[in-house]
């Protein structure tokens, strides 16, 4: 009896060890930013302990494709990387962002999960003397000041942009639109809602806003919410469609098929040239996108990273990703070959 | 030392030793202890940071536990209530859209009570399966959450009583580490010191008996429901506080850790066995496990690997399941032997 529970004890206790072991080798060459007290960087060398706190990784497109650059450009730069995924949950950021400050790193990278919630971190890392600097979404006006840097796409300006392709085509006449944002409650849904708005607003007062619901980043999802504001405001009301992304704006296209609307007769606008989108506009289904790059936005976190570090800046660093409008005109160069 | 005197010691050491052994083998935290330990020593070999800075632990801990902790009193009586972590996002909401931050904190750890009752409701009025009656409360608050914060974070009026809240205030203790060591001594003890704590594990061991015992089975779901909904509440009020505003969203992944704290920690999800300190010591083991992946920089789905190993390791290491299996390997090899041609 004895033996029989020694037995399955030592199995046990070698499978966990393994297990955790095999994590730590995991990212062996990237990490330790917990257990070396004394980085190189502060030995007087040219290598950095970094935690980069991120709502997302491999388990999305963007950012399965926003990782290597940033690893790559790490790697080039002697910036060891300590890479965490939040999942869009902000408590679980706020745990990795106490774990960060305790493993006391020579920086920060903070892309927020919600960009309300993040004054805490904030102000502990502050506290701590560790810069931050944020990428993709940048935080809300009264915190920047705790924040060294920002570099990323311009959210508000993509939906500014997608909006412009939008008027553009729209002309003087009256047309009534469905949008579907992103992920509620999310400050790049938020910002680039409150761009296309404002933008429409503005230069084409002409277009209006039938119906909006969230797509949540998802293609199944909008197309649901889009099939819903179809019924909804009835498809001969509908003269186009703006959607926070390609993902979604895919799902709009299904759903608009699934209901006999040929999507070439609508104006349809979205934001990212992925993948997704690009094949789209090029099949003149989708008439306009906002490049998105994941891979400057993963490069750019650290490259700005580096520039806080080495050169101390007095005034808080902006670096926005160029809003690069794509339409059929230029779907095919090679400038805005799409990434994610 | 006599002989005489060496003998008695000898049955006392073995005695002392045969206790220990009776003790674990009969309590559900045994495995969990076990569990926690193996997690700790590893962690401590591949990560000591965990436990350097263990504030930051024990944090973490604090955050999975405490909805585990009150989930343990609904899953005791061989319930489940699937929206605590709807609760927390939608009483967070209330309390963020109360300018009075005292009143906020009342309403919001009402709601949570209410919501209990609801819950509880459903289930022992209506007679709605708890699963079901508490996927439909799970959708209904996230909606509400959503309807209510107009779909976006909604900010705590005063920030600076969010970001203070947040600080030590004992030492290296947080109000959340302090709520939480309050939050489990106080279900401890109801639930063995208290009769009708002690009532939830006859409820969920064998209803029809506790009905017959007359003990009030109704009540005590009432009572196990309105627990859940009161500390998903309080777990929602300390989030919002540290964080300065509610997220409507907030939560998505707090369900499954505190089930998974729950169910590391021996706590069977059909009712009836399982204890209030072994989800503490599950909370400890997941707790230690997270921050020791986060400092590694493993990713997240490589994390939920080593988690949900853990987990199944809890679940199989259960003497039942082990005799199951073993009953079933034995059969299996039995029926194949038994199937040979003779000669």
């Amino acid at each position: 009896m004895r033996s029989r529970y020694t037995r399955w004890i030592s199995i046990f206790a070698v499978l966990a060890i393994v297990l955790a072991a095999c994590g730590g080798d995991d990212t062996s060459d990237t990490t330790a930013a917990g257990s070396t007290d004394e980085t190189t960087a502060d030995a007087g060398g040219d290598t950095y302990e970094v935690f980069a706190l991120l709502p997302q990784g491999n388990d999305q497109p963007y950012g399965s494709t926003y990782l290597p650059p940033m690893q790559e450009e790490a790697d080039r730069l002697g910036i060891n990387l300590t890479i965490t995924n939040s999942q869009y949950d902000a408590d679980k950021q706020a745990s990795e962002c106490e774990v960060a400050v305790a493993a006391n790193p020579d920086l920060i990278i903070l892309w927020p999960a919600v960009g309300d919630t993040v004054r805490p971190c904030l102000e502990a890392a502050a506290d701590a003397g560790i810069p931050v600097t944020v990428t993709n979404s940048d935080v809300n006006p009264e915190d920047k000041d705790l924040t060294a840097a920002y570099s990323g796409p311009d959210t508000y300006g993509q939906g500014v942009a997608s909006a412009e392709i939008f008027c553009d085509l729209a002309g003087g006449e009256d047309v009534g639109i469905i949008m579907v944002n992103g992920l509620t409650g999310n400050s790049t849904a938020i910002d680039r809602e409150a761009g296309f708005e404002d933008t429409i607003n503005d230069q084409c007062p002409n277009v209006t806003i039938l119906a909006r619901q969230p797509g949540n980043w998802n293609k199944d999802e909008s197309q649901i919410a889009a099939s819903e504001m179809i019924t909804a405001v009835g498809a001969e009301n509908i003269g186009g469609v703006y959607a926070a992304d390609d993902t979604m704006v895919a799902g709009v296209i299904d759903a608009l098929k699934a209901r006999d609307i040929d999507p070439a007769s609508l104006i349809i606008t979205s934001i990212g040239n992925t993948f997704l989108g690009n094949p789209l506009v090029k099949s003149g289904e989708l008439d306009g996108t906002v490049f998105q790059s994941s891979s400057w936005d993963g490069g750019n976190a650290i490259t700005t990273a580096y520039e806080v570090l080495t050169e101390s800046p007095s005034e808080r660093i902006v670096k926005f990703m160029p809003s690069v409008k794509v339409t059929a005109d230029n779907a095919e160069d090679a400038s805005v070959a799409p990434e994610w | 030392m006599s002989q005489a005197q060496g003998i008695q010691l000898g049955q006392e050491q073995g005695g002392l030793v045969s206790r220990i052994r009776v003790t674990i083998a009969r309590r559900t935290e045994g495995r969990a202890l076990a569990l926690l330990i193996l997690v700790a020593i590893a962690t401590w070999i591949t990560e000591p940071t965990a436990f350097t800075a263990w504030e930051v632990t024990l944090g973490r801990v604090a955050l999975i536990g405490l909805v585990a902790l009150g989930l343990t009193a609904v899953i005791l009586m061989g319930e489940l209530d699937l929206s605590v972590a709807s609760t927390l996002a939608v009483c967070g909401v209330v309390m963020a859209s109360i300018d009075n931050l005292a009143l906020g904190v009342v309403a919001a750890l009402a709601v949570g009570l209410i919501i209990g009752v609801v819950n509880a409701f459903f289930v022992v009025v209506v007679g709605i399966n708890s699963f079901i009656a508490s996927l439909g409360m799970l959708f209904f608050l996230r909606g509400a959450a959503f309807v209510i914060s107009n779909e976006e974070p909604v900010r705590l009026a005063s920030r600076d009583a969010g970001i203070a809240f947040g600080k030590p205030f004992l030492g290296p203790l947080t109000p959340r580490m302090v709520i939480f060591i309050v939050a489990f001594i106080a279900l401890q003890v109801f639930v063995t010191r208290v009769r009708a704590g002690r009532e939830f594990y006859a409820v969920g061991g064998n209803r029809e008996a506790a009905y017959d015992a007359g003990i009030p089975v109704r009540r005590r779901i009432f009572t196990g429901f309105m627990i859940s909904g009161f500390v998903a509440a309080l777990a929602g009020v300390i989030n919002t506080l540290e964080r300065t505003a509610a997220d409507p969203t907030a939560g998505s992944t707090v369900l499954l850790a505190s089930f998974a704290a729950a169910i590391i920690g021996g706590v069977l999800l059909t009712g009836g066995r399982g204890s209030i300190f072994g989800t503490l010591l599950g909370a400890t083991s997941l707790g230690i496990l997270q921050v020791a992946l986060t400092l590694t920089g493993v990713q997240v789905d490589v994390q939920n690997i080593v988690i949900g190993l853990v987990l199944l390791l809890a679940v199989i290491t259960d003497p039942n399941s082990l005799r199951t299996v073993v009953g079933s390997a034995r059969s299996l090899f039995q029926g194949r032997s038994g199937s040979h041609p003779v000669g």
